[in-house]
């Protein structure tokens, strides 16, 4: 067991030193001949017992005495520990390889392949963009009516929700890959807007309004507002250009979007801008959209991306190749 | 003997304090070296690097001055005749092996040697006895793992050539008495060959008070330089032995048929030498003799008494050879009941950075032939101190306690 053990350490530590490489060397030839059933007949498990012995001995001869006796004994159990934990950081290799995390799909524990925690990372619900995800159990569709939402491929197998921010880095991060993943496995694609970072829900409005008037058309506006600089979307649009529309804005209101950089935008993307600028400050707008906000609540999401694949809620900006095994398994380059 | 001054002779050794400083036990091996041979290597190296006894040059002169010098030097340290007695080899091994190869041997002849000798002292003799047919004699060593004498006399009958012994063995330190051996070996007209690389450094060697007729040496157990050594032989005899390893500078002329050997010990010497390594030899061999035998076996004495009285006290520990310090040089061999030797070695440089040797010295035959699996051989000289004697048992005390 111990040349098991040494071996493994060795070889880690051999990485920076020449030394240890050579002990490693003698310890896989130590392993060789015990896996072949032949005595280790090398000195090697004798050298590196008087090693440590020598070692522990000026520090405490009780220690260095009971290392001696129990020597076999300690070997097995740090086999036992070192296959342990082996087998725990295969798995959280795994686990990092298929959801991004360590420890499991949205869990927020420390992980060594991601240490800052970035693909659990949200804007939360009501916070701050950046915060830190807060582990929340129960995020799901069952129950929600997704209907009026802005969709995609509607009668594809594979179906991809996502809830998302246009304010938000990680959503901003995340939708290219989203819309990637559509395009690459046809799925179906319902987008729902939640402003998480907004004071206002004008850009739900706004992106409802367009769906309605366009759906083709709406895409790419989505595509364009997840990739306009953030300066330029909230930059407040002054009162002229709302009452050129014909609108008369309430007392006191104050509209939260860049209407002289959307308006052309629109226009150039083929809607009826000024429809769509009215259609988003009419009260049934304001009431429908309300209610698409109530929906989004019902899925018990906590922060923005949060995506699901074929149902599975994933909270944060995942690596490309999370969402694809979830749609196509591990082998997902194959299809 | 100022031994804190002599100390600072040597680049290797702490000059105080630090956590665990170097105790340089493994002495029988190789000794650590003075500043004097280092330097006298190097000034080889950066000033006068050139062959000597070939070119004409200044260099050439130079180095040819040098060897002289060094030859001259080493032939002081022995009390030979004269200088060209003097062979440079590359170490005891090499003497023992020209000796082996030069004299004539014929079927019927014998060589004797003792039961503890150095592979060194053996191999060539097996080597013999597979060519030849020659027939090697094992003198038994008294329970004690002295010299026997009787055994020896009775052994010695008119078949036996040549008396092959380690002077000093460097499996217990026990020095056998050449001067008897070789007065009764004279007798019964045999010649002695003393492999004497574990007494040269240790004791004061007179080769013309003791009569032998060829001593081999190890520079590197002698403060010299590794792969320098010396065979001494006596004028005579080397005038009459055939070269060893020949080829250029051993001869004074050739034809394409035949060839002029060069008088010994040039006959003997041949290829281009370690000349840098023959200096450092001259200076260590004049370093010795200016510290001077008497203090070296004083300090060698107090510090294997130190330590094998302290051994002695230790359950389960068996000393090799005599239980006199005194009959041991600067030798404490010995072995653990139950514990590997090894892991006794590497513990004690581990915990204590204290250098030992570890196994069967290159005496395989004897533990062999006990079924003793190896020692532990701690061999000090003459700048080890008794602090770093008292911190070696007080080590090996504690690894006692905890296997």
């Amino acid at each position: 067991m111990f040349c098991i053990i040494s071996f493994v350490i060795l070889s880690i530590l051999g990485i920076f030193s020449a030394t240890n490489r050579a002990l490693a060397r003698e310890a896989l030839d130590c392993v060789l001949r015990r896996v072949t059933l032949r005595p280790c007949n090398t000195g090697f498990d004798e050298k590196m017992k008087a090693r440590i012995l020598g070692t522990v001995i000026t520090r405490s001869e009780t220690a260095a005495r009971l290392i001696n006796r129990n020597f076999e004994l300690l070997s097995w159990a740090f086999f036992i520990l070192m296959l342990a934990s082996s087998i725990w950081s295969v798995r959280g290799l795994y686990l990092f390889y298929t959801t991004g995390s360590c420890n499991g799909l949205n869990q927020s524990g420390f992980c060594v392949f991601d240490p800052t925690g970035a693909n659990n990372e949200v804007s939360n619900v009501g916070g701050t963009c950046p915060a830190p995800e807060i582990a929340k159990m129960g995020v799901t569709l069952q129950d929600v009516r997704l209907e009026g939402f802005p969709v995609k491929n509607p009668q594809a197998k594979d179906k991809i929700v996502m809830i998302a921010c246009y304010h938000c880095e990680y959503s901003r991060q995340t939708y290219p890959m989203i819309v990637d993943l559509v395009e690459r496995y046809n799925t179906s694609f319902t987008f729902l807007h939640y402003p998480v970072k907004e004071k206002t829900d004008y850009y739900s409005r706004l992106g409802y309004c367009a769906y309605q008037q366009n759906p083709d058309a709406y895409w790419e506006l989505n595509k364009l507002l997840f990739t306009t600089d953030k300066a330029i979307l909230d930059a407040k649009t002054p009162f002229a250009p709302q009452a050129s529309l014909g609108g008369e804005p309430a007392a006191g209101e104050e509209v939260e979007a860049n209407l002289e950089f959307l308006i052309p935008a629109m226009n150039d993307l083929g809607f009826d801008a000024e429809a769509v600028v009215a259609c988003a400050s009419d009260p049934q707008t304001k009431s429908a959209v309300q209610a698409q906000m109530e929906e989004v609540i019902r899925t018990n999401f906590y922060g923005t991306p949060t995506v699901f694949i074929n149902g599975t809620a994933l909270v944060g900006p995942k690596p490309y190749r999370v969402y694809a095994i979830l749609l196509k398994g591990l082998l997902y380059w194959l299809h | 003997m100022d031994l804190r001054k002599l100390r600072k002779d040597f680049p290797m050794l702490p000059e105080g304090g630090g956590k665990k400083p170097l105790i340089y036990f493994d002495n029988a091996c190789q000794t650590l070296r003075p500043r004097v041979v280092i330097e006298a290597i190097n000034n080889y190296y950066l000033k006068s690097s050139a062959c000597a006894g070939r070119s004409m040059h200044q260099l050439s002169a130079e180095v040819t001055r040098g060897v002289d010098q060094a030859r001259t030097q080493v032939a002081k340290f022995l009390n030979a005749a004269k200088k060209e007695e003097i062979v440079f080899t590359r170490n005891a091994t090499e003497g023992i092996n020209l000796v082996a190869s030069s004299l004539c041997f014929q079927k019927g002849d014998s060589i004797l040697i003792g039961d503890k000798e150095h592979n060194s002292n053996l191999i060539p003799w097996q080597m013999l006895a597979r060519r030849y047919g020659v027939g090697v004699k094992i003198v038994p060593s008294r329970p004690d793992n002295t010299f026997d004498l009787e055994a020896f006399d009775r052994l010695l009958d008119s078949s036996v050539r040549l008396v092959a012994l380690g002077h000093t063995a460097n499996l217990d330190g026990v020095t056998i008495p050449a001067a008897e051996i070789i007065k009764r070996a004279h007798r019964a007209g045999a010649l002695v060959l003393l492999d004497a690389a574990q007494s040269v450094p240790h004791r004061k060697i007179n080769v013309r008070d003791l009569d032998v007729d060829f001593l081999a040496l190890s520079g590197h157990k002698m403060l010299g330089p590794s792969g320098t050594g010396v065979l001494y032989g006596k004028y005579a005899l080397l005038e009459k032995l055939e070269p060893f390893l020949v080829g250029g500078d051993t001869v004074a002329s050739s034809t394409y048929t035949s060839c002029e050997f060069l008088p010994p010990p040039e006959k003997f010497e041949a290829g281009l030498q370690d000349y840098a390594g023959i200096l450092g030899l001259g200076a260590a061999a004049k370093y010795l003799l200016d510290v001077g035998f008497d203090a070296i076996q004083k300090q060698e004495q107090a510090l294997n008494e130190a330590i094998s009285a302290e051994l002695q006290t230790i359950p389960g520990l068996t000393i090799l050879g005599p239980a006199d310090p005194k009959l041991r040089a600067g030798i404490v061999s010995f072995y653990i009941e139950g514990i590997d030797h090894h892991r006794i070695a590497l513990m004690l440089d581990q915990m204590a950075n204290i250098q030992v040797r570890s196994g069967q010295h290159c005496v395989h035959s004897w533990f062999n032939a006990r079924q003793i699996p190896g020692s532990v051989r701690a061999s000090t000289y003459f700048y080890n101190t008794l602090e770093e004697a008292a911190t070696f048992t007080a080590s090996l005390k504690k690894i006692r306690k905890v296997l």
